[in-house]
């Protein structure tokens, strides 16, 4: 009995000290006050965006509006002018192989290696990065990801766009890492596919991964996101949680008006 | 680790090009270095197949002049053959023995003749010649580098792949310079793995072995140096290869076939027909000026043959090899000149060497094999130095007028049957 006490007493402890650090621990994903000019353009002007641990953060903007350049400086492919980037708690520009090591990456259009199947991509890019996933890992991720089982020996070649993304998901999937950048992400998704995927989302949110992800989907955006930032000119002119209950033809309005400011 | 070169090998062979690529390689490096053996093998045939020969010919004029015993037949029709063994290097860089004669009969009669009958030009230089296991590397695996490497980023930008890549890696340069050493050295391989067997057919030494795959790999470097400069342009695919192979056109052909020129025209050399030419003037001269005058010539470079340098009658032989010798001296200085503006030409295609490393590369490897120029000069100096111990073997006799016996032709020098250089002179010194 009283062993029990003193196991439950340390667990305790233990579990104590473990969200202790998570809360003192920085955000997966900070960025503020950036700014970055390409040229005689000031694509971002100001942005802060904090991502907790467990949310999806959804950036909203038009064509230009810097939600590209704001992965790409996260991922650490653009230095900025200005202003702090953390990810994982390092610089991308300063330390971009630690802060790569935070990051999984889904691009709008997933370039595969078309000569390769599914598992030898999955093999591959994941080799890259340190690991080495068995059969029955990539199979559960895949499975996760929506991808038919007698696809996954094929050649990519003769893949869809949607199939593809389903293998880069699958590989997000497996790095297992704090941080997830999506970038139109349900770009070439069916509708199904996109359900799916945004149950993934949810599954990883709950394992605690900081979702970032731009998007021109609203309807998209406000099903899964816990935060939608509108990004206009270089910064985030609103941010809505569709959670306090705004419907989507308000929040269509809301977006419509902030970004057009 | 291992399993990253794994995944690496098998990405990189899945390439339409790869394979292909590595295959025509290894097709190259066997059909050259198979067309140097057979070449090395087939001039050993001929060394190895007139000693017999000569043998039979030197026994059917020593029937003849055994019935009259007179030495100037001898001298004047027997032929002594000099030859030079290819080194065990010579099959992947044949080099000057393509165009120089590997095998010279001589006689005790003027030797520039003899000697010149061919010409002696930059072969380093020379465009394309015979292809041997150099030629491919030279000119021919740059170009598979090149179709291996020149998309080595692009192809990856322009798939899509890039930042995937980037955001994957742990390493982006570990990601790239394992990309290079697979490709590259799959390459290499394919092109020194026929050689390292063709080495090893041929005898040659585990070092000379080493030296060569060395300056290969070096080579090879320098053309991914190349590579990777174009590369940091972040042109497109197609921009890349064009670029790289104006590249290769410029510094393996264009730049070579300038500073050949350039050299010739800086280095005005007589030709070796000129002076051959020249020589024999020289000797048909001879026979219209004065005798007592040509005797008094000759006695002035051997006064050992000063009290035995009159005769009688028209024609005698110590007048006839008196006027052949003056007519070899008569082009001394044209001969000096000759081969000091071949050495000049040599020490410039040394010198471009150090700036074009394709020139470099046949110069290093030619001296290697001792198939350059100047193991060419080195075979007309033990050619000379064989014809000087002939004309010192036959000299006795026809001064002394002593009569030249079958026995006597066993006593003639001998072109030494391994070791070049040295002479079998039993009877050189002998006057």
């Amino acid at each position: 009995m009283h062993e029990t006490m003193t196991q439950a007493t340390s667990t305790n402890a233990e579990l104590a000290t473990h969200l202790l650090a998570e809360n003192s621990s920085p955000p997966p994903i900070e960025i503020t006050d950036l700014r970055l000019v390409r040229g005689s353009r000031t694509v971002l002007n100001g942005l802060s965006i904090k991502v907790s641990r467990g949310e999806i953060y959804a950036l909203l903007g038009g064509n230009g509006a810097g939600k590209s350049t704001t992965l790409s400086a996260i991922l650490g492919f653009l230095e900025p002018d200005s202003g702090v980037i953390r990810v994982g708690g390092f610089d991308p520009v300063l330390e971009p192989d630690r802060a790569r090591t935070q990051v999984a990456y889904l691009p709008e259009n997933v370039a595969l290696y078309d000569q390769l199947s599914a598992y030898e991509n999955i093999a591959y890019f994941l080799a890259l990065s340190g690991r080495e996933p068995g059969r029955s890992e990539m199979d559960g991720a895949l499975d996760a990801a929506g991808l038919q089982h007698e696809a996954r020996e094929r050649r990519v070649a003769g893949y869809s766009k949607g199939m593809r993304q389903k293998v880069a998901i699958a590989m997000a999937v497996l790095r297992d890492v704090p941080v997830l950048l999506l970038d139109e992400p349900t770009s070439g998704l069916d509708p199904r596919a996109t359900a799916d995927f945004n149950a993934l989302l949810n599954v990883l949110k709950a394992r605690g991964t900081a979702i970032l992800m731009v998007t021109h989907d609203l309807l998209g955006a406000a099903d899964c996101a816990d935060r939608i930032g509108f990004l206009a000119q270089g910064s985030i002119v609103d941010e809505v949680r569709p959670s306090e209950g705004i419907d989507v033809l308000a929040l269509h309005h809301r977006y419509g008006e902030r970004t057009a400011a | 680790m291992m399993m990253l070169w794994g995944h690496e090998l098998r990405l990189f062979l899945r390439q339409r090009i790869a394979v292909p690529a590595l295959l025509l390689m290894l097709a190259l490096s066997c059909a050259s270095v198979w067309a140097g053996l057979a070449e090395v093998a087939r001039q050993r045939e001929v060394i190895e197949r007139i000693q017999p020969k000569q043998a039979k010919d030197e026994a059917a004029i020593a029937a003849w002049v055994a019935k009259e015993g007179d030495v100037g037949n001898a001298a004047y029709y027997t032929f002594h053959a000099t030859w030079d063994s290819p080194s065990s290097l010579a099959f992947a860089a044949l080099g000057q023995r393509d165009i120089a004669p590997f095998v010279l009969r001589v006689r005790a009669l003027p030797l520039e003749s003899q000697i010149n009958e061919s010409e002696n030009y930059n072969a380093e230089l020379a465009l394309p010649g015979r292809f041997d296991w150099a030629f491919v590397l030279t000119y021919l695996a740059p170009l598979l580098l090149i179709a291996l490497l020149h998309d080595l980023f692009s192809a990856e930008r322009e798939a899509g792949r890039a930042v995937l890549l980037g955001v994957m890696a742990r390493s982006t340069r570990a990601l790239w310079l394992r990309r290079i050493v697979l490709r590259a050295g799959l390459l290499l391989l394919a092109l020194l793995v026929p050689f390292i067997v063709g080495a090893v057919i041929a005898g040659s030494t585990a070092a000379m072995t080493a030296i060569v795959a060395g300056i290969a790999a070096a080579y090879f470097l320098f053309w991914i140096a190349l590579c990777l400069l174009i590369a940091r342009m972040k042109l497109a695919s197609l921009a890349n290869a064009a670029s790289l192979a104006m590249i290769w056109l410029a510094i393996t052909l264009v730049l070579p076939g300038l500073a050949l020129l350039a050299v010739n025209q800086a280095i005005p050399v007589q030709q070796g027909v000129e002076l051959t030419l020249a020589q024999r003037e020289a000797v048909h001269a001879g026979w219209d000026k004065p005798k007592a005058a040509t005797m008094q010539a000759f006695v002035r470079d051997h006064p050992e043959w000063k009290d035995k340098a009159t005769f009688t009658g028209g024609f005698h032989w110590k007048w006839y090899h008196a006027f052949h010798y003056l007519g070899d001296r008569a082009v001394g200085e044209q001969v000096k000149a000759y081969r000091t503006g071949l050495e000049a030409r040599d020490a410039w295609t040394r010198k471009a060497g150090l700036v074009l490393p394709p020139v470099g590369v046949q110069v290093v490897i030619h001296r290697l094999a001792r198939t350059d120029l100047a193991a060419q000069l080195a075979y007309q100096d033990r050619i000379r130095t064989f014809h000087a111990a002939l004309r010192r073997f036959y000299y006795p006799y026809i001064f002394n007028e002593t009569p030249f016996r079958t026995e006597d032709f066993a006593k003639a020098p001998r072109w030494p049957a391994q070791k070049t250089g040295q002479l079998a002179t039993a009877s050189q010194e002998r006057k």
